[in-house]
């Protein structure tokens, strides 16, 4: 489904990320894992189109997205949460889904029908499916953290996409919160079909969820493959779980 | 929440409200009436400066501009040629408009503080151009004595007429504010970085909010042709636009009524402590200052988050 | 065509020299703007009221110390202090409390700032036109292309540039400067390392309206001193620090001399829309280098 080939990308002098290699198959759930700085939201910006690789190229059903701005990568499927609380301070959690979901049913700009009476069944159907159902009329900037998160995930929802990116899902989470996303998400991903590509630091988590797991170091791609694999391999232990 | 669209108790409100201001010119002075009018022309410039600033984010420091533009395109219509008297009233706003979307789309390519100061220098060529071109637009005299259609042209008449057209825009805007549009507009306002993974084009939607709003700047400058029957080149200056921007925050820009009461207590006090003391700036000034620090939210705001401390947090949507 | 009668080479010259006077003005102004722009990142809207405040200040040492040669060098030297004090108070009794704001606020609150100083001189001054005469020594003119040019305007051209380069001088030698420049570029690493930013920020901001005052003294022997100037410099003042780029100094100087040589030469074309030019110069720029013509600090 996602294919990422060669991609360079360097601000001034330095190299964020350099001929990374990338495979999605549709159905999976795909892990990148690597230490602090190795790149990792730097590779998911490319994907997602918040930034445009020097070199390389991405492809997502057999079309180029590298050069498309954001909009146009999440209106082709793939959608994306962002590894810091990146939601709708002002507007109600309702609304924050909302308008996910009047974007993806491209009617976000009509001017003259009530909001109201638009896309309720899908938001309340995201809202539950998430768990947030009964914080429905609570401002998103005083949510906690945690609820945050899920909201993240839930706007993202909100664009009914092919493949879900998650920047870091558990990033500042106790191990119960960590569960209860991670079954979330892996119940997600088996409901409703999704293709799932996220990057995490907990290994635990990603060793139990992915069947494939991509390790990033220093802005290059180590390898790709199945959780055995890479638990045994030694280039990964050298690089990442042993060493610094 | 299924109220349908109004709240059937903040409509009875605003109708009521409205009806009240029908009956009122019999009985008041005319002064008391044209300053009214005044404060009618400049709610519908204020809040239609909010529908960018308040609902949208964008820095628009210089609405004035196409207010003036409006204004003066109304003006110079009925002035400098022989077509009749509504055409120059329905051509301000399309003007306006037009010039709107000029600039927004060279502005548009900017963010936050390029975008507003880019628009103030647009903006102050035009101010430019009208404040010198004596023979055309009167220069920094403006033109005076414009011919208004007469059923407009009375104190009254001017009055009504701003009053129905007032009453019309803010059901526009409101049908506007509530739709899926208004809420993607505010969904950009807080975070647009968020708007563009979620597939929207944020541009597309700055670009038509400025479209909009400044049709309702223009149609504001032409409420001032006739209110006035003058137009001067101070509308267009950028010193003016910053005042209508105070406006918004007086009355609480996350609101949706908020600027009018921002502008009725601005020419409120305009016209009020205006002719106690030519000292009116100074106290504008202190007004800002004390607005900054202790109530941002505006006075409307202010008011409604103590009113709904009582239900649920739906404040925020709401009127 | 009398239009090409008037461009030959005397005028031409003459015209420019104006013109190069008048930037070296504009400039002094909007480097202080640009400093405050780039440290604080607020365009600072009481800019011009500071420089009018510098005028007015001028005008009044000037005539304490008998109007003379004496009285305009000390109005000179005294008055950027003047107005620097001004700015310190508004500062540290005000200002100071919204850096943790948004930037709006901080913008607004110099527009309030901008509105009280408005009629403050007012109140202090009146509304009436003062003026102050130049030292005997920079009355007169010497012949230049032809045509008169002021001896004062030849002292102009001298500050300008001397400005500039105690400007560099500071930003790039002295301890504060450095430590201004990082701020500017990234305040909460300046913050993390232990310097106190909000200090950071009073001096950024007290230097910069100092470059108001110099420059509102030093355009006081060539204008009317009056109310209105806060206005039409403001004006300027953003317009060219939006051309040269936010927050970048040299930038004023691009901007500056821009405006200057621009307005000029209207004034030689199209003499009633003289001060169409510059704006029409902004328009071209910004249309091809929407962020400026130099890189901005931020």
């Amino acid at each position: 489904m996602l294919r990422v080939e060669g991609l360079h990308k360097s601000f001034d002098d330095f190299k964020a990320v350099s001929d990374v290699h990338l495979t999605v198959e549709a159905g999976q759930m795909v892990a990148v894992i690597g230490p602090n700085g190795a790149g990792k939201t730097t590779l998911f910006n490319l994907i997602t189109g918040q930034l445009k690789p020097d070199m390389g190229r991405i492809i997502f059903n057999d079309e180029e997205i590298d050069r498309l701005p954001p909009y146009e990568i999440c209106r082709r499927g793939i959608a994306r949460s962002f590894q810091i609380a990146n939601i709708f301070p002002r507007l109600t959690v309702f609304r924050n889904v909302q308008v996910s979901v009047l974007s993806q049913q491209r009617k976000s700009t009509r001017l003259f029908r009530p909001a109201r009476k638009m896309a309720v069944e899908e938001t309340r159907s995201i809202l539950e499916k998430v768990g947030l159902s009964d914080k429905a009329d609570t401002l998103a900037g005083s949510l906690a953290h945690g609820d945050q998160r899920t909201l993240e995930i839930a706007i993202a929802l909100g664009n009914n996409p092919q493949l879900l990116v998650l920047d870091e899902p558990t990033a500042g989470m106790s191990a119960e919160e960590t569960g209860t996303t991670m079954t979330l998400i892996r119940r997600l991903a088996d409901e409703q079909g999704l293709t799932i590509l996220f990057c995490e630091h907990d290994m635990e988590v990603v060793f139990k969820a992915a069947q494939s797991i991509m390790v990033m170091h220093q802005g290059v791609t180590i390898l790709q493959a199945g959780p055995e694999v890479v638990h045994n391999s030694r280039q990964v232990q050298e690089c990442y779980l042993g060493g610094a | 929440m299924s109220k349908g669209i109004f709240n059937l108790k903040t409509f009875g409100l605003a109708a009521a409200i409205l009806i009240a201001l029908a009956f009122l010119p019999p009985v008041l002075p005319r002064f008391y009436v044209y300053i009214l009018a005044v404060i009618f022309v400049t709610a519908l410039l204020a809040m239609s400066l909010n529908m960018v600033v308040g609902h949208g984010g964008l820095f628009q420091f210089h609405h004035g501009a196409f207010y003036g533009v409006g204004a003066y395109t109304a003006g110079l219509m009925m002035t400098k040629t022989s077509l009749p008297g509504w055409m120059g009233l329905v051509a301000g706003p399309f003007a306006a408009a037009l010039v709107g979307l000029l600039i927004g789309i060279f502005c548009i390519r900017l963010t936050r503080l390029y975008f507003g100061m880019l628009q103030i220098s647009l903006g102050s060529l035009i101010w430019a151009i009208a404040f010198r071109w004596y023979s055309f637009t009167g220069g920094d005299d403006g033109i005076h004595g414009i011919p208004l259609p007469s059923l407009i042209s009375s104190p009254i008449g001017a009055y009504y007429f701003c009053l129905i057209l007032l009453a019309i825009c803010l059901f526009v805007l409101y049908f506007i504010f509530k739709s899926p549009f208004g809420a993607t507009l505010q969904a950009i306002r807080d975070n647009p970085e968020r708007c563009e993974a979620i597939g929207i084009n944020v541009r597309r939607h700055q670009l038509i909010a400025i479209v909009i709003a400044t049709f309702f700047a223009g149609i504001a400058g032409v409420l001032f042709v006739v209110v006035e029957g003058s137009v001067f080149p101070d509308l267009l200056f950028w010193v003016f636009s910053l005042e209508v921007f105070i406006m918004c925050l007086l009355g609480g820009w996350f609101t949706f009524a908020g600027p009018i009461f921002g502008a009725a207590i601005m020419v409120s006090l305009r016209t009020f402590v205006g002719a106690y003391t030519e000292y009116w700036t100074l106290i504008l000034g202190i007004m800002l200052i004390f607005l900054i620090f202790f109530l941002p939210e505006g006075v409307w705001g202010y008011l409604l988050e103590k009113m709904g401390n009582q239900k649920q947090n739906l404040h925020k949507e709401t009127k | 065509m009398d239009l090409f009668q008037t461009i030959t080479f005397p005028a031409l010259g003459s015209h420019l020299l104006v013109g190069l006077s008048r930037s070296m003005i504009l400039f002094v102004v909007t480097s202080g703007m640009s400093l405050v722009l780039g440290v604080l990142r607020v365009p600072n809207v009481a800019h011009g009221s500071l420089y009018m405040i510098g005028a007015f200040a001028a005008f009044s040492i000037s005539h304490l110390f008998g109007g003379g040669a004496i009285g305009f060098w000390l109005a000179l030297i005294l008055s950027p202090f003047v107005v620097g004090a001004v700015s310190l108070i508004a500062e540290r009794s005000l200002f100071c409390h919204l850096y943790e704001r948004e930037h709006l606020m901080l913008l607004l609150f110099t527009f309030a700032l901008m509105l009280i100083l408005g009629d403050l001189v007012k109140m202090v001054w009146g509304a009436d036109y003062r003026s102050i005469m130049a030292p005997e020594f920079f009355r007169g003119s010497v012949t230049l292309f032809q045509a008169p040019f002021p001896r004062y305007n030849l002292f102009l051209l001298l500050v300008g540039p001397l400005v500039a380069v105690g400007l560099w001088l500071f930003s790039n030698k002295t301890r504060i400067g450095k430590i201004a420049r990082a701020a500017a570029v990234d305040r909460e690493m300046v913050g993390a390392i232990g310097i106190n930013v909000s200090w950071v920020f009073a001096f950024a901001f007290v230097l910069g309206c100092f470059l108001a005052g110099l420059g509102g003294a030093l355009v006081s022997p060539t204008v009317s001193i009056t109310i209105g100037m806060d206005h039409d410099i403001i004006m300027e003042a953003f317009l060219i620090v939006t051309i040269g780029g936010l927050g970048n100094m040299w930038g004023a100087m691009v901007g500056s001399l821009i405006f200057g040589i621009t307005q000029s030469f209207g004034v030689l074309l199209l003499p009633q829309f003289a001060i169409v030019f510059p704006y029409l110069a902004v328009v071209i720029i910004l249309i091809w280098r929407p962020t400026g013509l130099l890189k901005s600090v931020w």
